[in-house]
């Protein structure tokens, strides 16, 4: 029974899914969820996440939903030998770990996902730019992307020595602020533009970059 | 071995949440404060540890880390009895949903009402705006909706026992009820009962009691 994923091809978090399931050679069956259409808010697709976002998953009858949590499920059931996820019993590596995951989701995600509204699909829907808005979070990824080189000055990736999730879960976003919306993000820091251009050339997110 | 060192503010928001998961695990702490009111932890000194300027920070027997949810997620690892991070694989993958859902689907809105709700109700003269606490408040009603249907299938967040992912909600969970009565606030509606009988079972816990009048060191439980 394929893993399934309730999902938009060009969505954000159903591409997070799908490099995961890439990089760990899971094949998965993806079943379309469209957005355009609003299938994400229907009565059926609430009963798999009642919060009406995509993705959602079926690994043989156990669902579940929110990207990162997949991804670590992903890794923990298929992902013999991975180290994408630290082994749980070296508690340093594992903490060092949580707080890369959590540096993306609390300083990297909202300022990220929200320029990708205003500089792409604002533009793509005929809507205007709020400029003042686009200055604020310039401003903000900017100082975050600072700390991120001074971090990885000091260590290959952002949990340490090793490649992890919390590198991988950036890829979404930075790979459109950078190709889509045209933002230079990496000149100015080399630290930063050696980790992306090493993780976004990964043959699992070549494959999924433009749609799971 | 030296005493776990928090580097935080006694009445800061993510501070708490750090001194809640210490106390569930009765794990002794020195509280030092930073003085924040004079941009302390935007100094070269502090910027060495805590590279985003925020905090707080742990210093466990040299051990330095930070963001509160991956400190907590530390402790708890060093308590795998105590089942605040379930280990069985689904219950593990349940539980990672239920922590992602906090993050992605309460926090959002419930950090930036709650923190303006705390300010106005502690007297503190830094500016709020109540159209922006309203507008937050609105978007955490809808997701609370959703709280109701997962909440009237299981006891907790991540299944019937309790876990970090409900830990996580305090104390936001408890600075957005600030706009409101004691029996009528967002928290506490007549139309989702299964988030009220979840949200006072939470706030009737001895780890949160502890520290309502402020975070302190606390060598012995």
């Amino acid at each position: 029974m394929p893993f399934k994923i309730y999902g938009f091809p060009p969505s954000t978090c159903t591409r997070r899914v799908a490099l995961v399931c890439k990089e760990l050679n899971v094949p998965y069956e993806l079943i379309p969820v469209s957005i355009p259409k609003g299938e994400h808010k229907a009565p059926e697709y609430l009963k798999r996440q009642p919060f009406g976002v995509v993705p959602a998953i079926d690994d043989d009858g156990f669902t579940m939903f929110e990207s990162r949590p997949v991804a670590r499920y992903l890794v923990a059931k298929y992902g013999k030998g991975s180290t994408l996820v630290p082994d749980p019993k070296d508690i340093i590596a594992t903490a060092k770990f949580e707080q890369a995951v959590s540096v993306e989701n609390n300083h990297f995600d909202e300022p990220a996902g929200e320029l990708f509204l205003q500089l792409v699909i604002k533009p793509m829907r005929g809507l205007p730019k709020d400029e003042e808005r686009v200055k604020t979070l310039l401003a903000t990824l900017n100082s975050k992307l600072d700390v991120y080189e001074m971090v990885l000055a000091k260590q290959p990736y952002l949990g340490g020595d090793i490649l992890t999730l919390a590198d991988l879960f950036h890829l979404p976003w930075l790979y459109g602020l950078t190709e889509k919306a045209k933002l230079d993000l990496v000149t100015s820091r080399p630290n930063v533009a050696r980790w992306y251009q090493e993780i976004s050339s990964r043959p699992a997110w070549q494959a999924v970059k433009d749609g799971a | 071995m030296a005493i776990l060192k928090l580097y935080g503010g006694k009445q800061a928001s993510c501070t708490r949440r750090v001194a809640t998961v210490l106390h569930e695990l009765n794990v002794p702490f020195e509280l030092v404060e930073i003085d924040v009111m004079n941009g302390a932890h935007k100094k070269p000194e502090y910027l060495k540890f805590q590279p985003f300027g925020q905090i707080p920070y742990i210093d466990d027997d040299g051990f330095i880390l930070y963001e509160t949810r991956a400190i907590c997620r530390y402790i708890a690892a060093k308590h795998p009895k105590s089942g605040l991070i379930p280990t069985d694989p689904k219950s593990n993958a349940l539980f990672e949903q239920a922590a992602s859902v906090e993050l992605t689907n309460f926090d959002p809105s419930a950090s930036k009402a709650g923190l303006q709700l705390w300010i106005k109700k502690m007297g503190y003269t830094y500016p709020t705006d109540d159209k922006v606490i309203a507008d937050h408040l609105e978007t955490l009603e809808k997701k609370l909706d959703a709280y109701e249907a997962i909440l009237s299938k299981q006891r907790y967040v991540a299944g019937e026992t309790i876990t970090l992912a409900d830990i996580f909600h305090l104390p936001y969970g408890v600075y957005v009820t600030y706009d409101g009565s004691e029996s009528d606030n967002i928290m506490n509606r007549a139309s989702r009962p299964n988030v009220a009988r979840w949200y006072k079972e939470l706030v009737s816990r001895p780890s949160w009691l502890a520290y309502l009048d402020g975070v302190k060191t606390t060598t012995a439980y």
